[in-house]
């Protein structure tokens, strides 16, 4: 019997599967509502979707925001902190910098995630390269380990200054609490970076989610049977071993998202793009991210509700502007967001009480929503509530309803627009030589404005792009990647050093495929450089090769150095960290949709309907409305058009045409020059 | 439409123009060489209009984004704009040119459309040194300008075709550290750059006349924003003072004094009262007292409002020369920037207590709780490690303080002590809260910390610039005060001492350095 791949994506209201069979690249799609508080049924419950029992699943990976919530919704586990003697407070102290520079009534910072009287000093001190200068003192260990018995916390973690440089006394302390506490979290093991509060910050968001993790995941993996082989999404998009992800939890912060973009750059390889902005527009968030030779860019400083989450992940630029973000008139003029109508009341056109403004009203006053189709088979639509949600603001400004829509549309574009330069500017690269592929429930509505706004002339909108991450999940490699501070001087290159260093760092990367019984000849490697001048804080990313070419790292260091900050200098540099990212592929290949045969001419699809859609002031235009599963791969369709399934809607204003290729993804390009 | 511009246009314009001075911010902060830079972000980043208007600001520190919006004015008073041309890129330091202190020096670049100058890209940065008696640039014992270090005029160091190499080498010349320096001043020419770029894209998009438009647009609700706040506010005449703790290196306690007047949609800020100027270095420029003034109205009665020249338009500020807050060009300011500067705002607090006490904060570590340790570094470099210390913050009506934070004008990070370790021969023995700082009251204020630095090399000098030390951050409302700085210095041989707030001295290896910072004062009685 063969067997299915399956990914799925558990989000806050639906959970998205994908499932594909290899050897014919037969695929299935599904979405069901989610099951607050039990995924194990969400992800049955998808299966049954898609009509499959658990035993026809090869592999079943998953996407998860069980991290993600935890930490946003602060129900993360108590944890204790053990840090060296004198440094116990670090994470009430933190970088001393304020939230808001005029809101005084707000607290400017978080209260620390350990309270004082689950914080515990060790004896002990390394300096900056590892050397000892005071031993562990067995003594205050012991006094530590007896002290953690009595509060009653399952969990611990630990972080030594310095101790990216020097593992030695935490992997001793490591294994003197394993008797007190079953969940222990190291800080050279979670984030080997020096900067000891986003270090000691992100070891304890990891200790506290860890219990909920392992709780979770022991659940998940009685639930599917032994030969059904599980995996989750990790932030940095790939997938990892539910035993790995037990480790180090925090991996999963960002999985939801880092599968999104793991398709993106899926289909950017097959469709040989060679720079995308993927864009994913939700009901609260905008989520973008530069993908470029078909790799997602990395980053390791995110934050998460405020607390610093530095693990290696895609880097993902959030704005809060999204279908449900409340429209209002602010300084200078109309301002979107950060504000949501939230999931309810929603939007006031989802007709569920609703009455302030939002992004979705405006678009469906400018007919853009099928008022036949019930969203996502439950929610219909109340054009004449979307309407009275904008009246007030239109009389304010001495507008009609119509032109406050089409200005709300440019707002929102201008607001995501924010978040495209800023991925963008960050790497040095022209956003405007970028593709743009849109997914989620809203992108595809607002590409073709967005491109406009932002001066991008090729937009995707791929196949599945309205269950994108579960497709993430399907195509994503097994991979780990860590980041380590090594600081090593181009002026002092100690060629032996650094490979030890190199050589112990994949060593523990690719422990948990040797765990599952993959050679290590299997794995590919990838390896960047984050090096800077002598004296700089922050690195740039410089991608290199074995053996290492000192020479020629530094020449690709200050080409980087010139195309991100438009300067560089002949200085020495600095090897700040070193990233390594270990993976075995996967090879998912999903069959093409149905072509039609080229020797006939290539019949015009039919619409469904015709609807009265506003696209500029100019006056309604007749729109015809298609059915995207019916089109064939060749057809083309020329603006204004909207194209639709039951979860999104593609927008294709006037002089714009759309055209569908042999994958089943939709092109859509300005239908003449300029 | 009666505008000339839409509100959309406004917005899209408003999001682009803000992009741009985050990205000169952003620019700057990853690529300069100063720890305070890279490290702490003491450093802002603004566009002006042709005039010198503040069209956008980064989100940066609110002393300097006041400061600025007079920079590029004062600047034109020297600098006709016939002579600037595009590609030219401008230095400058002098406190009397819409300025503060020396180390915080502007890069103003011009931007051309169309052959019209229509914009500047401003950066500032604190330098961690710009020459002068003592490493670091803070000669306590100073008397006069002259004695702070190289005072900049307004200077061409580029220009289209690349850097005047004579003039910057003069300037390097001068300081310490000229390699650091050399790549400040590079990042700083890049992000004016970065400006230039934006501004050059978005008049292509939308010619400069919609531009414009949008610009006056936004000045007049921001204008209209703030009447409405002022409004908010009772009428009345409200008097307030705060001191500083010396005049200088020794000194007696200093007033700070302003008489607010609010009526209707006006407010004026009188610090006519204000003690003559002092001996020392925290004297400050009239520019200064007037970006306290921005930010504390801001703060208080409109903390949403887009800051812009409208913005200011309803307020009137008055200081009085040969005061602290007008001394004459002649007279040291070093430490004003950040000392006198947040006792104005502590003033204005003082004075609307009893108008406004629910949206007041009790007083904070408002100082920089300044160390400057300077020698060599670990890679050899000479070098200054200026580190900014928080304190506590006050309480207020609805909250105890946080502990360990940086209040009002300022908002620089402190130096995690694993980077401090690394570039430097210190060791930080200790870090943790100075529990108990925090005053009582109804609600307490934050607590300030303890951070102990243990001297590795001998012959290092070693600078403070702190206030708070004499006098506590008050309590408001019946709250009791919080605990004052404290600087210790335990000698290698045994000896120890309490440190001055305004002192330059030599360290030797195995000398301890102990800061203990302020808790917020609290708010209300203690139940």
């Amino acid at each position: 019997m063969d067997r299915w791949q399956v990914g799925i994506d558990i989000g806050g209201t639906f959970t998205d599967v994908v499932a594909l069979l290899p050897p014919s690249g037969e695929t299935r799609a599904a979405k069901v509502p989610t099951r607050r508080g039990d995924p194990v049924a969400s992800i049955l419950e998808a299966l049954a979707a898609v009509g499959l029992a658990a035993a026809q699943v090869a592999d079943l990976v998953h996407g998860t925001t069980l991290v993600t919530n935890a930490i946003v919704e602060d129900r993360v586990e108590p944890v204790a902190l053990i840090a060296t003697a004198g440094f116990e407070d670090v994470l009430d102290i933190g970088r001393a910098a304020r939230l808001h520079l005029y809101r005084l009534d707000l607290p400017p910072k978080l209260a620390a995630q350990v309270p004082p009287q689950r914080r515990i000093g060790v004896v002990e001190r390394l300096d900056h390269s590892g050397a000892v200068v005071t031993p562990l003192d067995a003594a205050s260990l012991a006094a530590a380990v007896a002290r953690l018995k009595t509060l009653g916390v399952e969990s611990v973690a630990v972080s030594l200054l310095h101790a990216y440089a020097n593992s030695d006394h935490e992997r001793r302390i490591g294994a003197a609490v394993k008797e007190a506490v079953p969940f222990v979290s190291l800080s050279h093991e979670v984030n080997p970076e020096t900067r000891e509060f986003e270090r000691t910050a992100s070891t304890v968001l990891n200790a506290s989610v860890m219990p909920i993790a392992a709780r979770y995941l022991t659940l998940l993996g009685r639930s599917v049977p032994g030969r059904t082989r599980l995996h989750v999404m990790h932030s940095s998009g790939g997938m990892a071993s539910p035993e790995a992800a037990a480790d180090r939890p925090l991996v999963m912060a960002l999985s939801g998202p880092a599968a999104g973009v793991t398709a993106a750059a899926h289909v950017a390889r097959e469709l040989g793009l060679a720079r995308v902005l993927s864009f994913d527009m939700g009901g609260t968030t905008t989520d973008v991210c530069l993908i470029a030779g078909g790799k997602a860019e990395i980053s390791t400083e995110a934050r998460l509700a405020g607390r610093p989450v530095r693990q290696p992940m895609v880097a993902v630029e959030s704005i809060g502007a999204g279908g449900g973000s409340l429209v209002k008139l602010g300084t200078g003029g109309l301002t979107i967001g950060p504000d949501s109508a939230g999931a309810e009341p929603g939007p006031a056109a989802y007709g569920r009480g609703g009455t302030l403004p939002t992004v979705t009203d405006a678009n469906a006053v400018l007919g853009y929503l099928n008022l036949e189709r019930k969203l996502g088979g439950a929610i219909s639509l109340d054009v004449a509530a979307a309407k009275a949600s904008l009246q007030p603001l239109a009389q304010r400004l001495g507008l009609g309803v119509i032109e406050l829509a089409l200005g709300v549309q440019r707002v929102a574009n201008a607001t995501m627009v924010r978040a495209l330069s800023r991925v963008t500017v960050e790497r040095g690269v022209d956003g405007r030589q970028c593709s743009l592929l849109a997914f989620g429930g809203m992108g595809p509505m607002h590409a073709v404005g967005l491109a406009r706004e932002f001066g991008m002339s090729e937009i995707v909108v791929p196949r599945f792009s309205s269950g994108f991450s579960a497709l993430g999940c399907i195509v994503a490699d097994m991979s780990y990647t860590q980041q380590q501070t090594v600081r090593m001087l181009s002026a002092a290159w100690d060629a032996e050093r650094f490979q030890s260093l190199h050589d112990g760092m994949l060593d523990a990367l690719i422990a948990p495929f040797r765990r599952q019984g993959h050679q290590a000849e299997t794995v590919t490697v990838e390896r960047t450089a984050l090096v800077r001048y002598v004296g700089q804080s922050y690195a740039v990313e410089v991608p290199f090769a074995l053996p290492l070419d000192i020479g020629a790292l530094g020449a690709a260091f200050r080409t980087r150095h010139h195309a991100v900050y438009g300067y560089a200098t002949d200085e020495p540099w600095e090897m700040q960290s070193l990233r390594l990212s270990a993976r075995i592929a996967r090879t998912a290949h999903l069959k093409p949709i149905e072509t039609q045969q080229t020797t006939q001419p290539i019949t015009q699809p039919k619409p469904n309907s015709l609807s009265r859609c506003w696209f500029d002031r100019t006056g309604p235009r007749d729109t015809p409305r298609f059915d995207r599963d019916t089109l064939a791969a060749g057809a083309r369709i020329a603006g204004p058009a909207i194209i639709e399934d039951s979860w999104s809607t593609v927008v294709v204003p006037p002089g714009t045409a759309a055209t569908v290729d042999h994958f089943g993804h939709l092109f859509l390009r300005e239908a003449s020059p300029k | 439409m009666k505008n000339a511009v839409d509100p959309f246009t406004v917005e899209v314009i408003r999001h682009a123009l803000t992009a741009a001075a985050e990205e000169m911010s952003f620019v700057i902060m990853r690529s300069a060489r100063s720890p305070l830079l890279r490290e702490a972000g003491d450093l802002s980043s603004a566009i002006t209009d042709h005039a010198g208007n503040l069209i956008a600001q980064g989100r940066d520190i609110p002393i300097h984004l006041g400061v600025m919006s007079f920079t590029v004015k004062k600047f034109l008073e020297r600098v006709p704009e016939q002579r600037l041309k595009p590609g030219d890129v401008w230095f400058l330091n002098l406190p009397e040119v819409g300025g503060n202190h020396l180390p915080d020096v502007k890069a103003i670049r011009p931007v051309f459309v169309d052959g019209r100058l229509v914009a500047f890209g401003v950066s500032l940065a604190h330098w961690g040194d710009i020459g002068g008696a003592f490493a670091g640039s803070y000669f306590a014992g100073a008397t006069e300008t002259w004695q702070e270090g190289v005072r900049i005029p307004p200077v061409r160091l580029f220009t289209a075709e690349g850097c005047d190499r004579e003039k910057l080498d003069f300037l390097l010349a001068n300081i310490r550290g000229p390699a650091e320096r050399e790549g400040d001043i590079l990042a700083q020419v890049a992000s004016t750059r970065a400006a230039e770029i934006r501004i050059h894209r978005l008049a292509g998009e939308h010619g400069w006349p919609t531009i414009r438009a949008a610009l006056d647009r936004m000045d007049d609700l921001s204008e209209a924003q703030m009447r409405e706040a002022i409004a908010g506010l009772p009428d009345g005449v409200y008097e307030g003072e705060d001191f500083l703790d010396d005049d200088g290196p020794g000194g007696q306690p200093a007033a700070i004094r302003v008489r607010i007047e609010i009526a209707g949609e006006h407010a004026s800020f009188d610090f006519s009262k204000t003690d003559d100027a002092v001996s020392g270095p925290l004297n400050t420029t009239p520019f200064v007292a007037m970006a306290a003034v921005y930010y504390a109205i801001k703060a208080i009665a409109g903390p949403e409002i887009q800051p812009n020249s409208g913005c200011y338009r309803p307020l009137a500020i008055a200081t009085r020369p040969g005061s602290i807050l007008d001394p004459g060009i002649d007279r040291p300011v070093v430490g004003g920037n950040h000392e006198t500067s947040q006792r104005c705002v502590d003033a204005i607090v003082r004075a609307l207590e009893p108008a406004v006490p629910e949206r007041l904060t009790a007083g904070g570590s408002t100082t920089a709780g300044l160390l400057i340790f300077g020698g060599r570094r670990r890679d050899g470099a000479i070098g200054t490690f200026y580190e900014t210390h928080g304190g506590g913050e006050g309480a207020r009506a609805e909250r105890d303080g946080v502990p360990v934070v940086r209040v009002h004008l300022t908002n620089t990070m402190n130096t995690p002590v694993e980077v401090v370790e690394a570039e430097y021969f210190v060791r930080v023995d200790e870090q943790r809260l100075r529990v108990g700082s925090g005053g009582a009251g109804r609600h307490r204020g934050g607590d300030g910390m303890v951070r102990s630095y243990l001297v590795l090399r001998d012959g290092m000098a070693l600078t403070t610039m702190f206030e708070r030390r004499v006098i506590p951050p008050y309590g408001l409302q019946g709250g009791e005060a919080g605990a004052p700085f404290r600087v210790t210095l335990h000698q290698r041989d045994g000896g120890s001492r309490l440190l001055g707030g305004k002192e330059n001295l030599r360290l030797q290896a195995g000398d301890r350095v102990v800061m203990e910072t302020s808790g917020g004062g609290g708010y209300g009685a203690p139940v």
